[in-house]
């Protein structure tokens, strides 16, 4: 086998494993809300999102190969075949991604140990970023793109990432309002069946869009590979296994379930009822549709932590845990960094070895903090069976209970 | 960089209104017009409550499969236009 097919391989694997942590990581973007309201079971809640998601992915026929181009210029996509469309050497494009690949699901895996949300894109290119900095130094990273589109690390990463959170906030917050003024008054039992079902409805919607746009990535990642190495010549098309193995890989991980993250965005930030679900989730799949439908790439996981704050502002008498809401502002900050970090890093290494034995090295490493990370997580194991328990930050409340909501009054006095 | 980073700004800035907007209209809009449905199912045994319910269900379903829809056109490349109210589906220009 030469140094190229072994590196290429390697980036397949280290890309559907990046594709899985993807699945996991973004389980309770779409399904925190409904199973912390108990519109779905925790295990019938990641199923469902599963399927939504392998459905979403077979669904996207769009090809993908400029994903790495947000950040570093690898793709043409003025070019007219595929031998051409490559502005980097392929062994270098190859020691790239797998540098990158590696940040990013580090950066997954540390922060979902930490029960953090965060943004899988923001990782993966933050991986690039890294690799990129160290192998073709600063300048060979696309910082704020040329003026005519959004694109770079300000325009795909800084700008979006701190336009969507209050965005969803916003429109969730006023859904939120909106639905408590139109319901008021109505006993709760009548309300949440009806309120239930609605989440489900709009987690669905969210999970497919996740599905299409997520899968999406890896696919680019593993095509552009194959270009690189000569294995695949369409510019407009990818190969149908590839298609497959992307769309199974993010499925299984979100079948997982990151039951750490769903805890934090469904119990940790605010004690969410159906009727709040429904704003949050709808907050979260409109704010996606109507980002990508104008060109403006938002992270799924930021819009949805942004809806779910906004609903604790729009009830009546809600509040926020903005300890925790802190605690994730502050990943968010660090995931670009962190992962270029590890990026640039692995490159050395990479580099030190030279591409085969030097793939090989990175890949073993990856295994070994995987392994330690996924070891470490056992101590305080978060799983179906405790997702939903009451935040830990909660003070026994003092009895009698002198401001009980007014929609309990009513269900015990009819 | 400090011209191509203000231009940046100024597109986000151009693109985010638009999202606001859109993202009110529907993902604020639709819950309330759900919760207006709710609220006319709830209000009795009437036969105006159950139209009145079943016309709003209706909103929010045509609001529901244009999503899933704009995920199937965009999953295959096409763009998706809705300013003639039902979507029009067409390849990219």
């Amino acid at each position: 086998m030469s140094a190229e097919t072994l590196a290429l391989l390697l980036v397949i694997v280290t890309a559907l494993g990046f594709d899985f942590t993807n699945g996991f990581h973004d389980t309770g973007n779409a399904m925190a809300a409904s199973i912390a309201t108990g519109a779905l079971r925790p295990r019938v809640a990641v199923a469902l999102s599963a399927v939504m998601n392998l459905l979403g992915a077979f669904l996207s026929v769009a090809v993908a190969l400029t994903v790495t181009n947000a950040v570093v210029k690898t793709f043409d996509s003025n070019a007219t075949s595929a031998g051409h469309a490559l502005t980097v050497p392929g062994d270098e494009l190859l020691a790239i991604v797998l540098a990158g690949l590696i940040g990013g699901i580090v950066w997954n895996l540390l922060t979902w140990l930490l029960g953090l949300p965060s943004s899988s894109s923001h990782a993966l290119l933050g991986g690039l970023v890294g690799a990129t900095i160290v192998s073709r130094g600063w300048e060979g990273v696309n910082w704020v793109g040329d003026g005519t589109k959004l694109d770079g690390v300000v325009g795909k990463i800084l700008l979006p990432g701190v336009a969507s959170p209050v965005v969803a906030a916003v429109v969730a917050g006023l859904g939120t309002f909106a639905v408590f003024r139109i319901v008021a008054g109505i006993a709760l039992h009548r309300l949440n069946r009806g309120f239930r079902w609605g989440q489900v409805g709009t987690a669905s919607l969210v999970s497919l869009a996740h599905g299409t746009n997520d899968a999406q990535k890896t696919m680019g990642v593993i095509t552009l590979a194959l270009i690189a190495t000569g294995h695949w010549d369409h510019l407009d098309s990818i190969p149908l296994w590839v298609k497959a193995v992307c769309a199974v890989a993010i499925a299984l991980g979100t079948y997982i379930g990151g039951w750490r993250i769903i805890r934090t965005l469904g119990k940790g930030l605010v004690d969410i009822e159906p009727r709040q679900g429904v704003a949050a989730d709808a907050s979260t799949a409109a704010v996606i549709l109507a980002s990508s439908h104008l060109g403006f790439a938002l992270s799924t996981t930021h819009v949805a932590s942004g809806s779910i704050v906004g609903t604790g502002l729009g009830k009546p008498g809600a509040s926020v845990r903005w300890a925790t809401a802190r605690r994730m502002v502050g990943g968010w900050l660090l995931t670009v960094p962190a992962a270029a970090i590890v990026g640039g890093a692995m490159w050395i290494v990479g580099h030190l070895f030279g591409l085969a034995a030097g793939s090989v090295v990175e890949f073993l490493v990856l295994l070994a903090v995987a392994g330690y990370l996924v070891a470490r997580s056992r101590r305080e194991a978060v799983g179906a069976h405790n997702v939903t328990d009451a935040w830990e930050d909660d003070q026994p409340l003092p009895l009698p209970v002198p401001n009980v909501p007014v929609d309990l009054v009513q269900e015990v006095v009819p | 960089m400090s011209g191509a980073f203000v231009h940046d700004v100024r597109l986000a800035l151009d693109a985010i209104w638009k999202v606001l907007l859109a993202s009110v209209l529907l993902g604020a809009g639709l819950p309330a017009v759900f919760a207006l449905a709710i609220r006319s199912l709830a209000g009795g045994r009437l036969v105006v409550g159950r139209v009145v319910a079943g016309v709003l269900l209706l909103v929010v379903a045509y609001g529901v499969a244009s999503g899933l829809l704009f995920i199937v056109a965009s999953g295959q490349g096409k763009d998706i236009s809705f300013a003639h109210v039902i979507p029009v589906i067409s390849s990219p220009s």
